[in-house]
């Protein structure tokens, strides 16, 4: 369980206790290896204590396209651990709020499942005690109608669940964290609607700041299946209880992310901002800048140290997008330039697990990571690496796959798979440099990080 | 009442044969020749139990030539042993002649000897029938309490284990029908029992040591919930209640039916509880200010549910069955805060259980067996304790437990047998509480009891002994910051409780250790019964009992949040050096040994009936907890994230200090007695008093503590066909035998009473009652709770139920 050695380096034995002959009792005890823990600042946030921890990149999980199977993968000797095959196709997959578990969502079937990557970290008050051990399918099954969005933050997942108006489902929102998975927990704290709706829901401590749908009359949605307000609700006995709604505010509302303090939704009139201030929670608006005239924040990416978030302007379904950055602090939006390949367009974006670089993936297998410089009106973003990540041709790239990248949840890495040649690479986004790379036999659909992460000072 | 094989001539007419077939038939009467209906007769040799009808008679077939111990057992009646002999191709009748007793007497089946109230050298207690019914409660410890020598440890109306002469927790063992209950209510006293009274058939309890029986849990006592789950017997059968109670709004149903055909039985139970939080007749914190604040104890509600299926093959020799049970209980942990007089964190509790069990008993034809017992369980248990809504630590038990008991036939007088006893449990916690590390114990016991009557003089002997093995590979010694809150007042509370800044630049060092111990407990008892004038016995026992100390006395090293303490093991000890605090204890680990006498006096029959017991325990490296004086870092926050956030750390600001507890063995001295008499006054009224009382000391000078004050208590019971009506009135008194660091605790008078009135509704019989507990509404603090200053027992409660058997 434990990867601290067995080796004895001494060996106590006490034994005694003969109680007028009759009884005995007999203590052998072996010394093993101490945990020292050196207290080093060495990026470890405030869990700098290494008692018990592991060490470790830690695992990747990737879908292997062909055999719809996941492959897990140990990033610190590159060795198969073990492949789970999936049992339905069209999976939506990512982790579970502490990285410990993938996440295998199904719109079709409603169900939503957890594989173990067996890479984990528990605080046991003295000491953080990390586990390694063999990834395995958990028994949790959580079911709902139509589980679309997935997000993460601060530990916990919260999946919505869009629910489905032929069937007269409505839509409603579960919360897990890696803890409730573990237990299997019968307990999952619920927010339950009355409608269906495509939605989004952000788990802030026991929050849940998920979006609301009005009355279609009332809605200022143009299509009134996306929500058009935001509400906050208290987590009280396993049920989300509603403590305020900010009615209308935000039309057409798709894509959402948070940082420990704000939460922002994409509106097509710009972006909602609700966080609490002095124990209320409070709403504003930020208007589109010029350059969205056409196209709205339809994705937001946001880090939980980070006191700024970048939206995505895109067309439904991908495309040529528009970066723009939003500052809750100072209410202000504006335009990042964002460099890509020739004819290529992003197809997956992320923040790395500082919080300090924000990285593209496009079509031709460019990773481009922005960088941000200053503070407050004049923080800006700019083009920090740009690295091609295949000397191949975007036009072979097999059918229904393109790049696929995870950041690390403890490292400024990102792993990018390249189905083009097989292989699955490094980048190291400090240095800029590609510092790894390993040849797959399999063509490579899906690609999530997995154990135990770590968060940077600010 | 009648000891053992005591044939009483006057009881009984053996009459001359009529018919040639291997039947026994007669009739049970009381003393004054009134037939007695429903008395149940149970041939020892064999497994058959038989009912009297509504004239008193009963008929046993297919009886084959031998000798019979004859049990006779009827509620209001002492019981009846009578050997009779049955020669070939005869029809038998015979009469039995039960006499009246004041106190009821009902046979305990935890062991595989009979032993009951009246009969038996140790003493022992039942609760079952009606009055079970009446005192049962939502928790063990407090459905037990009011049986002489058992008090509870009440935790806030959530938890509660029975605390027997003064002893609990590891020294107090909690089976169901006899297989260890396995959860871990024995660690702390804010986990509740996994067992429930509302659907079982009786409790018994062992007052003293008993690891004759069970092993090394059971120094202290043992506490037996008995269900029918197993069904020895498909006589169809049932039971159901619904109540609702006012203070704390409790809505209870449950049910318990038995069935079968031919030689298939059939058994199921279910109940549902739900509790809120309960009122209480003033302020329930001890500290809080003013009249203003609520009456209601916080986070005391509870919610939990179960059912048991079983089903068994019975024979004419035995039965042997399975069941299987899903226990479910989530309940508020009142008092766990760690915000002092900020808003209290709603911790809870959400445990469950699946136990299987397989019992069975065997009767033979044979010239050495006689009976075989058999007993098998497996459960798998699981308690999480959460708080804001994420598990903050989960603890596991798997435990696996065989026992068979062979009881041999007679030799050379002597009734006994043999016991073998396997049992092995993993326990582990995992979280914030996880102050014991994962561990194994094994045990396998061999025992045996033999008993013989010589005369009017029963004597009674048991030994045992016992392999146990705890292993912990990964025992933890981490280098924590004790500290002396004297020494460092203002800087200790500015400080933020952030680790680094309390090490700031130290090297730390955990050290870690492989455990593993072996103990060979010995345990023996020797006791007699002596009728020495008609009507009245006396009985002594004397026992040498041992017991390995548990994984949570020796290994822990961690916050313990149901307690608030910071729990040490006896491995370490205080090593008076700055840098290090603790380090490995160089004391040798010992068994606890109990040496106990226990004397007892009783008048068994007539309209005025008593039992009286002394006892003394000396206890040799008795295990407990002390205070060391230093307080260490609970570290425990409400941040389950992979972050600190800054509320969190403000509000957890100085109030994560626990104090420092460290266990250790001093050799300890327990006595006290219990009374119970009672009076008929005549068919309607009866009348019971008890009393009793425990001293516990260490040798060398200091109380125990959480120690059960002095208790009287009177009942007054009206009993006529219909209607039933009972008054009880306790009065536990002041306690001031009090351990170093306790407070005294007043004395209080709980004034309960009952009424209920039997109806038949369509055929069916069915009481509806009413109930009344604390009717003064007095302000009750348990001396050996936990919560004392946090939470007090309940206001006043009023109760109505409806109660259907058929």
């Amino acid at each position: 369980m434990t990867k601290n050695n067995t080796l004895s380096i001494l060996a106590l034995a006490i034994s005694g206790a003969l109680l007028g002959g009759c009884g005995d009792a007999e203590t052998n005890i072996i010394e093993k290896d101490p945990i020292v823990d050196d207290h080093d600042h060495d990026g470890g946030g405030e869990h700098d204590h290494d008692d018990l921890t592991i060490e470790s990149a830690g695992r990747l999980a990737i879908l292997n396209a062909d055999a719809n199977a996941l492959v897990i993968v140990d990033l610190d000797d590159n060795q198969e651990l073990d492949t789970f095959p999936l049992a339905s196709e069209g999976n939506t997959l990512t982790h579970s709020g502490g990285y410990r578990y993938v996440v295998v969502s199904n719109r079709a079937t409603g169900e939503v499942t957890f594989i173990d990557g067996g890479l984990w970290r528990e605080d046991h008050v003295d000491h953080l005690h990390d586990y390694e051990q063999v990834p395995a399918t958990s028994d949790l099954t959580l079911t709902g109608s139509r589980p679309t969005h997935l997000v993460k933050h601060d530990g916990q997942l919260a999946v919505f669940y869009d629910g489905d108006s032929d069937a007269g489902l409505p839509a409603s929102v579960q919360v897990v964290s890696d803890t409730h998975i573990a237990a299997e927990s019968s307990a999952i704290p619920t927010l339950a609607y009355t409608v269906n709706m495509h939605g989004v829901a952000e788990p802030m401590d026991d929050y849940l700041i998920a979006t609301v749908r009005r009355d279609d009359a009332e809605s200022t949605s143009a299509n009134t299946i996306l929500p058009d307000s935001v509400g906050v609700f208290h987590l009280h006995d396993d049920e989300y209880e509603e403590e305020v709604v900010f009615a209308g505010e935000c039309p057409d509302l798709h894509g959402a992310a948070s940082s420990e303090t704000y939460s922002v939704f994409g509106c097509s009139d710009g972006v909602l901002i609700v966080h609490q201030h002095d124990g209320e929670w409070e709403s504003s608006k930020i208007d589109n800048t010029d350059s969205l005239s056409s196209v709205r924040v339809g994705s937001v990416y946001g880090h939980h140290h980070g006191d700024y978030f970048i939206g995505v302007a895109s067309g439904h379904g991908g495309g040529e997008a528009t970066l723009v950055t939003i500052d809750p602090e100072t209410n202000s939006m504006r335009d990042v330039a964002l460099e890509l390949g020739d004819d290529a367009v992003p197809v997956s974006y992320a923040f790395s697990y500082s919080g300090e670089y924000f990285v593209v993936l496009d079509s031709s297998g460019r990773l481009t990571a922005l960088h941000s410089h200053g503070e407050g009106d004049a923080q800006h973003w700019d083009t920090e690496v740009s690295l091609a990540v295949t000397s191949g041709s975007a036009a072979d790239m097999p059918d229904g796959l393109s790049f696929t990248m995870a950041v690390s949840g403890n490292s400024d890495h990102v792993y990018i798979s390249n189905p083009i040649d097989k292989t699955m690479v490094r980048v190291d986004l400090d240095s800029g440099v590609i510092d790894g790379e390993v040849s797959l036999d399999y063509l490579a659909e899906t690609v999530i990080w997995l154990g135990i992460a770590e968060t940077e000072h600010e | 009442m009648r000891q053992k094989y005591l044939a009483v001539a006057v009881c009984c007419a053996l009459q001359v044969p009529t018919v040639a077939a291997e039947t026994i038939s007669g009739t049970v009467l009381d003393d004054k020749g009134v037939p007695v209906t429903g008395a149940v007769l149970r041939v020892e040799q064999s497994s058959t139990r038989v009912k009297t009808n509504e004239s008193g008679e009963f008929s046993i077939n297919s009886v084959k030539p031998g000798t019979y111990s004859v049990h006779v057992m009827a509620p209001g009646f002492g019981h009846l042993h009578q050997d009779i002999v049955v020669d070939d191709g005869r029809h038998f009748t015979v009469d039995f002649v039960l006499t009246p007793s004041s106190i009821e007497v009902i046979d305990i089946l935890a062991t595989p000897i009979h032993l009951s109230v009246m009969e038996s050298a140790s003493p022992v207690s039942v609760l079952s029938g009606e009055t079970l019914r009446r005192q049962q409660a939502g928790t063990l410890g407090d459905s037990l309490e009011k049986l002489p020598g058992v008090q509870s440890n009440f935790h806030g109306n959530v938890a509660s284990t029975p605390i027997i002469r003064g002893l609990s927790g590891p020294r107090v063992l909690v089976t169901q029908n006899g297989l260890d209950v396995s959860d871990v209510s024995r660690v702390g006293p804010d986990h509740a029992v996994a067992s429930e009274a509302s659907t079982s058939q009786q409790i018994e309890v062992l007052r003293g040591p008993a690891t004759l029986f069970f092993g090394s849990g059971a120094i202290g006592g043992v506490v037996n919930v008995v269900d029918g789950r197993v069904p020895s017997d498909n006589t169809t059968r049932g039971e159901w209640t619904l109540e609702a109670d006012s203070v704390n709004d409790q809505k209870l149903a449950a049910v318990n039916a038995t069935t079968g055909a031919g030689n298939l039985g059939f058994y199921i139970d279910g109940y549902w509880r739900e509790t809120d939080d309960y009122d209480t007749p003033v302020a329930p914190d001890n500290d809080e200010e003013g009249q203003n604040a609520p009456h209601v104890v916080k986070n005391s509600a509870s919610d939990s549910n179960g059912i048991t299926l079983g089903t068994s093959y019975i024979s004419d020799n035995g039965y042997v069955g399975i069941a299987l049970e899903r226990f479910n209980r989530e309940y508020g942990i009142p008092g766990h805060s760690h915000g002092g007089e900020e808003a209290e964190e709603e911790v809870y509790a959400d445990l469950s259980q699946t136990k299987v069990q397989i019992l069975g008993e065997y009767s033979f034809n044979h010239t050495l067996l006689q009976r075989v017992q058999f007993k098998a369980g497996h459960t798998s248990y699981e308690h999480a304790e959460i708080e804001q809504d994420v598990t903050g630590t989960l603890f596991e038990n798997d435990t696996d437990e065989l026992r068979v008991s062979l009881m041999h036939q007679p030799l050379a007088g002597w009734n006994g047998g043999v016991s073998l006893h396997y049992k092995t449990s993993d326990v582990a916690a995992v979280g914030e509480e996880a102050f014991t590390p994962p561990s194994t114990a094994d045990m396998f016991a061999i025992g045996i009891m033999e008993e013989q009557r010589f005369g009017n003089v029963l004597v009674q002997l048991g030994a045992r002994v016992e392999r146990v093995t705890l292993d912990a590979a990964n025992t933890l010694l981490p280098a924590i910051a004790a500290h002396d809150h004297d020494e460092e007042d203002d800087d200790d509370h500015d400080h933020d409780h952030d680790h680094d800044d309390e090490h700031s630049d130290e090297t730390t060092v955990t050290r870690v250790f492989d455990v593993s111990q072996e103990f060979t407990p010995v345990s023996f008892s020797a006791g007699v019964v002596w009728d020495f004038t008609e009507g009245y016995n006396v009985g002594l026992s004397v026992s040498r009992a041992q017991r390995a100390p548990s994984a949570s006395e020796l290994l822990s090293f961690g916050p313990h949040i149901g307690t608030r303490t910071y729990e040490v093991g006896a491995l370490f000890a205080l090593t008076g050096d700055e840098e290090s605090a603790l380090g490995l204890s160089q004391q040798a680990v010992d068994l606890e040994t109990s040496n106990n006498i226990d004397l007892t006096l009783r008048k068994t029959t007539g309209d005025i009936g008593f039992v009286l017991n002394a006892f003394y325990n000396q206890v040799d490296n008795y295990y407990f907890q002390s205070e060391t004086g230093l307080f260490a870092e609970s570290g425990h926050d409400h941040d389950h994230g992979d972050e600190h956030d800054h509320d969190a750390e403000d509000e957890h600001d100085h109030d994560s200090e626990l104090p420092v507890y460290l266990f250790s063995s001093h050799d300890a001295v327990l006595h006290g007695f219990e009374a119970q008499a009672a009076w008929q006054v005549n068919a309607e009224f009866n009348a019971q008093f008890f009393a009793d009382y425990v001293r516990a000391k260490l040798k060398d000078g200091g109380d125990l503590p959480r120690t059960p004050p002095l208790r009287t208590g009177l009942q007054l019971n009206y009993q006529t066909e219909s209607i039933s009506a009972h008054i009880d009135v306790t009065r536990y008194h002041k306690q001031d035998d009090i351990a170093e660091y306790e407070t005294e605790t007043n004395g209080y008078t709980l004034v309960d009473a009952f009424v209920s009135y039997d109806l038949n509704v369509l055929s069916q019989d069915v009481s509806v009652y009413l109930k009344g507990t604390n009717l003064t509404d007095t302000e009750a603090r348990v001396h050996s709770s936990f919560l004392k200053d946090l939470a007090p027992r309940p206001g006043r409660s009023i109760g109505v139920g409806l109660r259907g058997y058929f």
